[in-house]
């Protein structure tokens, strides 16, 4: 099967990334807190094996996070660590298999029998659900049950924004189609039939070869449409998985209990070992960092690792074994409009590319533990990841030199002056904007950096390509993490022509090259998954060739894994965070 | 008394009225004012997705598309009826008081300010009192002490005191004791219904460094007001009937020169109640002020003005209650 | 004083009023009162202090930029060689410190502390004093007008004094702040950002000085020089330049000297929230916000803004105090 053959390649590629960013100081001192083996772990142990393995059942098993979700509603959210931890409670058709290392990005099925079975073009896409799935209330979950998950996930942003809207764009009739809420036919969109109840069928309007791993989303996690209040289903989740919810209290907390009506039988992901999950809510920062360190908690919710001002604390070498620091999937890049002068003459961007002093960005970012400096545009852990580095310089620290030159081809030899966009409210990327403002005006690039709230940096600012026009954003810093680890799931949102919207787009440098673009839709469409993945790493070699975009970090957090927290394995396919399918707890 | 109450509540209504309509201003005409279009203001709560048909479909949800005024009484009906919102397949009831939704999570007001108000409550009252005694206090025994070295001691102390802003002294706090020498792990809000011990040695930091700004404050107004109304002649009168100095000092001097102190105990704790906005940030407390930033900052109208409304009333209801308490301290007042 | 510091709504109105009484009294003793406040202020060794500090504050915020040039103090030059990136600190001891850098270097970028305190000195008594201009401005327009038309405009400005003192002022200041955006009325960066902090700050501080302004207004509108000034035919705006204004100088002097102090606080509060200056662009505020997720490594960092604030407030407080105090001999 062909999707079975992406997993073999993404592996091989992504085995050898991931030794790469595990650096290999093992030694295996006989610390006092030994766990189960008799041997304690060393540091970024959970990047390729898992921690602490065990098969007891029981215990609880807590979170914390700093802040609140998105929304746990399956159908209305967009967080990595929100996608991780819905496993606990719903099922979606496929999922990514909870196992250490590279195994984790393969994709196996879940409430599916088997991966989606497509057409010769691309574009059909069947499942067969498997039977003696029920939700909490003992109804078995049948296709329509997903089907309306997906309708209402992707069809109804007057009720349920947050979630991607890739169905919807992918879908036949997907653009007219007015959602469950406001078309009250009670078949739903044409193109997901469901010939039978453990039949569900996607007919898509162009190829997409990706598509298993638009299922894995929790968006395709069942949801009975008689339960369904719209944005007050939050308050209400039905569940499909090992756990239901015994209380959920808005933007506070969460409790999972087991699902007595699960079974085992139908679910061959789920090991289910903890008898309770407890997360809390607007947890102070410090005080989740505390708690980790103490032992009072089994993981952080929020995957992002420890705050920046803790991180001295943790890497001292009492601590420094019980870390790891997965790559976080996350790209941060310069965006370099191509619209705006003079950046629309490829020599100056050319010039922003040899004038970057990326070294100095890492360090401001607080150094490699925040992760490394980036050539490319996909990050190693991602499937169809090439190395290759287009603006090389010594020691990644600029070349005045040859910045110079590009400006005096760009017929700028004395710089220029432009604005540089960055959210004011993420502390990280102002200090590499600040790095960034100061490698410039080596070379006589004056940018005087500009802030906008992240909460309309998209809609409104960055994201808007009227306003970047107007009020000339030739640079603005953002960062990216794929919606599902391969290379088009990476590059399409934020090089594809297509994907450049008059507000809320991500394309924001407002790449429109036709190489790049065709690359794209030819990748896609490749049934073979070898050639696929190699595409990739094409696609990202043109559009440094545009030199639109300034790679500047391949982002990495530092995660710190309990005593207690049994079963801890870092999952790529998650933004580098543990897998919350596997964690269980020794603690009763 | 009853009129006087009556006409006092009328005009707190007022006031809050005002208030409601100056945040909507500041939310709707200033960006207005700075050239953004309607479409601008609602293209940020659609998220990912922005095209002409879901800006439109927010803009009417939200309410957006109507004219100013009409919003504005649509919110101000909400409160006292309460309203129906659709965000699903059925409207949702929110019953009065009601607060209207977040435009960015749909979650209603209401429920999240009350669950905050504890939080911010829990501050501002255990500051309160700290400061009250301490500064009250020092001040009283600054006056009688004129000049003596604990007289300068304390005034010069009192002046440190009114020239740190919190959110350097809060820091400070948190840098010495919980990293530094660890005494506490961190600083966090515990319910006190959950466990009253850890709740009162959780906010012991915060208190002091909100109790340190303000005793300061009261202990140079108590030792002005003190030497004021010692200087009386009605005092010397007091004296001179042979009354002890204990009495003198207590029953006449303190009353007289807690009048002014009590009205600006009023104000003070009023609007600490309604968000002590730095203290909670400094301390990552999750009350009603750190609620507000954060719904400033993702320009979330409902919450602002739910918060402010709120932060408003406790102003106007401390004055209220002060005004009130006067008449119990300073026999001179009567109410007309 | 400007309420929103989680400082105090009223904390300064007890005082100036009573520096009323006095201001009027010398007036009629014949005497000069600037001489009389003058040998008086000499005495006062707390308040010459802080008026030597004030003087020193103004004059390094006044010549920053010449200073910097100077010295060769960049207050946006980056050390980052003097950094260790995962400790998140400066090398060395006490925060960097060294004799190109005296007061140490920021543990994100070593950039040296010095320079952004210099900097960070002009925002913040540009913005404080030309708050305090906004209010004093307001505030003594509408406090003449009300204290001496009496009737009807001393109801609505009344009215609307209390109606400010009720707001919940940071909220709203945090708010406004928040909603004007880059390309306001033609302003952007920094100048837009000062400007905007000037009026929030200063706009909502007017009701204080206000009250005063009004209250000392018709004290003095009811005196026999002014009785005499209309029987002679004067009019009202002549009444109030000519009569009122000189006699209202002294508690404004005072007034406006103890109010910078707290609109500085107000600006690093704003700064500290986020709504005030934006980084890179150095303030003291901002500074402290820096500090607060770097005491872990870095404890020392939070003292030079700290520092700065304290001792520019404490400064500015003493002086403040002092002026009044020889303004007004009662309450020595």
């Amino acid at each position: 099967m062909k999707t079975k053959k992406v997993s073999a390649v993404l592996a091989t590629a992504l085995a050898l990334a991931l030794t790469a960013s595990a650096c290999g100081d093992s030694d295996d001192g006989d610390g006092d807190n030994n766990n189960k083996n008799g041997k304690k772990a060393a540091a970024d142990a959970a990047l390729e094996s898992i921690v602490n393995p065990s098969s007891k059942k029981g215990g609880t098993v807590t979170f914390e996070h700093s802040d609140v979700p998105d929304s746990l509603d399956p159908g209305n959210n967009y967080y990595g660590w929100v996608q991780n931890f819905s496993r606990l409670y719903g099922r979606s058709l496929v999922s990514f298999k909870p196992a250490a290392g590279a195994e984790g990005l393969e994709l196996v099925p879940d409430l599916a029998e088997s991966l989606g079975q497509p057409s010769a073009d691309a574009k059909t896409w069947t499942y067969k659900l498997r039977k003696g799935v029920k939700f909490e209330d003992g109804t078995e979950v049948t296709s329509k049950d997903v089907k309306y998950a997906v309708e209402r996930s992707n069809f109804a942003p007057e009720a349920l924004s947050n979630g991607p809207t890739y169905f919807k764009a992918y879908l036949e009739g997907g653009d007219k189609y007015k959602g469950p809420y406001k078309d009250k036919n009670p078949e739903g969109i044409a193109s997901i039939q469901t010939p039978d109840d453990h039949t569900i069928v996607f007919k898509l309007a162009k190829p997409f070869a990706d598509f298993d791993y638009l299922a894995t989303f929790n968006q395709t996690m069942p949801v009975p449409r008689a339960k369904d209040k719209g944005a007050a289903y939050v308050q209400n989740i039905v569940s499909s998985g090992p756990y239901k919810f015994e209380s959920y209290n808005e933007g506070r907390s969460a409790v999972l209990v087991r699902n007595d009506q699960w079974d085992k039988s139908t679910d061959p992901i789920r090991p289910a070992l903890p008898d309770r999950i407890e997360i809390k809510f607007k947890v102070n920062p410090t005080t989740v960092d505390q708690h980790l360190l103490n032992d009072r908690i089994t993981v952080d919710a929020a995957g992002t690792g420890v705050q920046s001002k803790n991180q001295p604390k943790v890497l001292k070498a009492s601590e420094k074994d019980q870390t790891d620091n997965p790559y976080a999937g996350a790209l941060s890049y310069l965006a370099i409009s191509t619209k705006v002068a003079p950046f629309d003459n490829i020599e100056c961007r050319k010039a922003v590319q040899y004038a970057v002093d990326k070294a100095s960005v890492q360090q401001a970012l607080g150094g490699d533990t925040k992760g490394d400096v980036a050539s490319t545009m996909l990050p190693p852990s991602v499937n169809g990841y090439a190395k290759f580095d287009m603006y090389a310089t010594d020691g990644n620290k600029g070349d005045e030199a040859k910045a110079k030159e590009h400006l005096a081809a760009c017929k700028q030899p004395n710089g220029f002056t432009t604005n540089l966009s960055a959210r004011a409210d993420r502390p990280d990327e102002i200090a590499m904007a600040t790095a960034i403002k100061a490698s410039l005006e080596k070379v006589g690039i004056k940018a005087e950096i500009k802030q906008f709230p992240s909460g309309k940096y998209f809609t409104n600012f960055a994201g808007n390509p009227s306003y970047v026009h107007e009020h000339k954003l030739g640079l603005m810093m953002t960062a990216w993490g794929a919606d599902w680890p391969t290379g088009f799931g990476f590059l399409d949102q934020i090089v594809n022509g297509a994907a450049i919207k008059p507000s809320g787009g991500n394309n924001i440098q407002e790449l429109d090259d036709p190489k790049v673009n065709q690359g794209l839709s030819d990748g896609i469409g490749m049934t073979d998954a070898a050639e696929r993945t190699k595409k990739w790493g094409e696609v990202d070699k043109l559009v440094m060739e545009t030199a639109s975009a300034v790679p500047l970090i391949y982002r990495k957090n530092l995660l710190y894994r309990p005593d207690s927290a049994a079963n801890v394995t870092v999952t790529q396919a998650y933004l580098g965070m543990y897998d919350y399918l596997l964690i269980s707890t020794n603690k009763n | 008394m009853t009129a006087y109450l009556i006409r006092r509540l009328f005009a707190a209504m007022m006031l809050l009225l005002v208030v409601s309509a100056v945040t909507f201003a500041i939310f709707f005409l200033v960006p207005r004012l700075g050239g953004q279009s309607i479409d601008e203001l609602a293209v940020q709560y659609v998220g990912k997705d922005a095209n002409p048909d879901s800006v439109a479909a927010v803009k009417k949800n939200l309410g957006l598309d109507q004219p100013l005024i009409v919003q504005y009484y649509d919110f101000i009906k909400a409160i006292f009826v309460g309203a129906e919102y659709k965000f699903g397949p059925d409207a949702s009831k929110c019953d009065a008081p009601c607060f209207g939704y977040s435009f960015r999570s749909h979650i209603e007001v209401w429920p999240e300010i009350t669950q905050r108000i504890p939080v911010t409550l829990s501050l501002a009252v255990g500051a309160a009192v700290l400061w009250v005694i301490s500064g009250v206090t020092i001040g009283v025994v600054s006056a009688l002490k004129r000049g003596s070295f604990i007289d300068r001691l304390a005034m010069a102390v009192a002046l440190l005191g009114v020239s740190l802003p919190i959110f350097f002294t809060g820091l400070l706090g948190l840098a010495l004791f919980t990293s530094q020498w660890p005494i506490w792990e961190s600083v966090d809000y515990i319910p006190i219904t959950e466990d009253p011990g850890e709740w009162f040695w959780n906010l012991i930091i915060p208190w002091c460094s909100l109790a340190f700004l303000y005793s300061a404050l009261y202990a140079r107004l108590t030792r002005a007001g003190m030497l004021e109304t010692m200087g009386e002649d009605y005092i010397r009168t007091a004296r001179a009937k042979g009354l002890r100095e204990s009495k003198v000092v207590v029953k006449h001097g303190l009353r007289a020169a807690l009048t002014p102190i009590v009205t600006i105990f009023g104000m003070d704790f009023g609007l600490l109640v309604g968000g002590a906005i730095i203290t909670e940030q400094v301390f990552s407390l999750q009350g009603m002020g750190a609620y507000a930033v954060q719904a400033v900052k993702d320009s979330d109208l409902p919450i602002v003005m739910g918060v402010t409304l709120v932060a408003a009333f406790f102003i106007v209801f401390c004055n209220l209650i002060v005004d009130l308490l006067y008449a119990a301290i300073d026999p001179r007042v009567r109410y007309s | 004083m400007t309420a929103p510091i989680e400082t105090t709504a009223a904390s300064a109105e007890a005082q100036p009023e009573a520096v009323l009484a006095g201001a009027g009294r010398s007036q009629i003793e014949g005497r000069s009162l600037g001489q009389i406040a003058w040998t008086r202020f000499k005495r006062d060794k707390a308040a010459m202090a802080g008026g030597v500090v004030v003087v020193c504050l103004v004059l390094m915020a006044a010549l920053s930029k010449p200073i910097q040039a100077i010295f060769d103090l960049d207050p946006n030059k980056l050390n980052q060689d003097l950094v260790d990136p995962a400790l998140q600190a400066p090398k060395g001891a006490w925060g960097g410190m060294s004799w190109d850098h005296p007061l140490g270097v920021d543990p994100g970028f070593g950039r040296d502390l010095l320079a952004r305190v210099i900097e960070g000195s002009w925002v913040s008594l540009l913005v404080a004093v030309g708050a305090t201009l906004v209010s004093v401005l307001i505030g003594v327009i509408l406090g003449v007008m009300a204290g001496y038309y009496g009737g009807w405009v001393d109801s609505v400005v009344s009215r609307l004094m209390d109606t400010f003192l009720a707001f919940p002022l940071l909220l709203f200041a945090i708010s406004l702040s928040a909603s004007v955006q880059d390309g306001f009325w033609g302003l952007t960066g920094l100048p837009l950002r000062i400007a905007v902090l000037i009026f929030v700050i200063g706009f909502f501080a007017w009701p204080y000085i206000g009250r005063i302004v009004r209250a000392q207004t018709m004290s003095l509108r009811e005196r026999e020089f002014v009785e005499a000034s209309r029987s002679l035919g004067a009019r009202g705006p002549f009444i109030i330049f000519r009569e009122l204004m000189p006699n209202l100088v002294a508690p404004i002097l005072v007034y406006a000297t103890l109010l910078i102090p707290t609109n500085i606080l107000f600006e690093a509060a704003l700064s500290f929230l986020g709504v005030g200056i934006a980084p890179p662009q150095a303030s003291w505020g901002g500074m402290l916000t820096d500090a607060a997720d770097r005491y872990e490594s870095d404890l020392q960092y939070m003292f030079v803004p700290g520092l700065a604030i304290f001792i520019t407030v404490l400064a500015f407080n003493l002086l403040g105090d002092g002026l009044r105090d020889a303004l007004d001999p009662r309450s020595k």
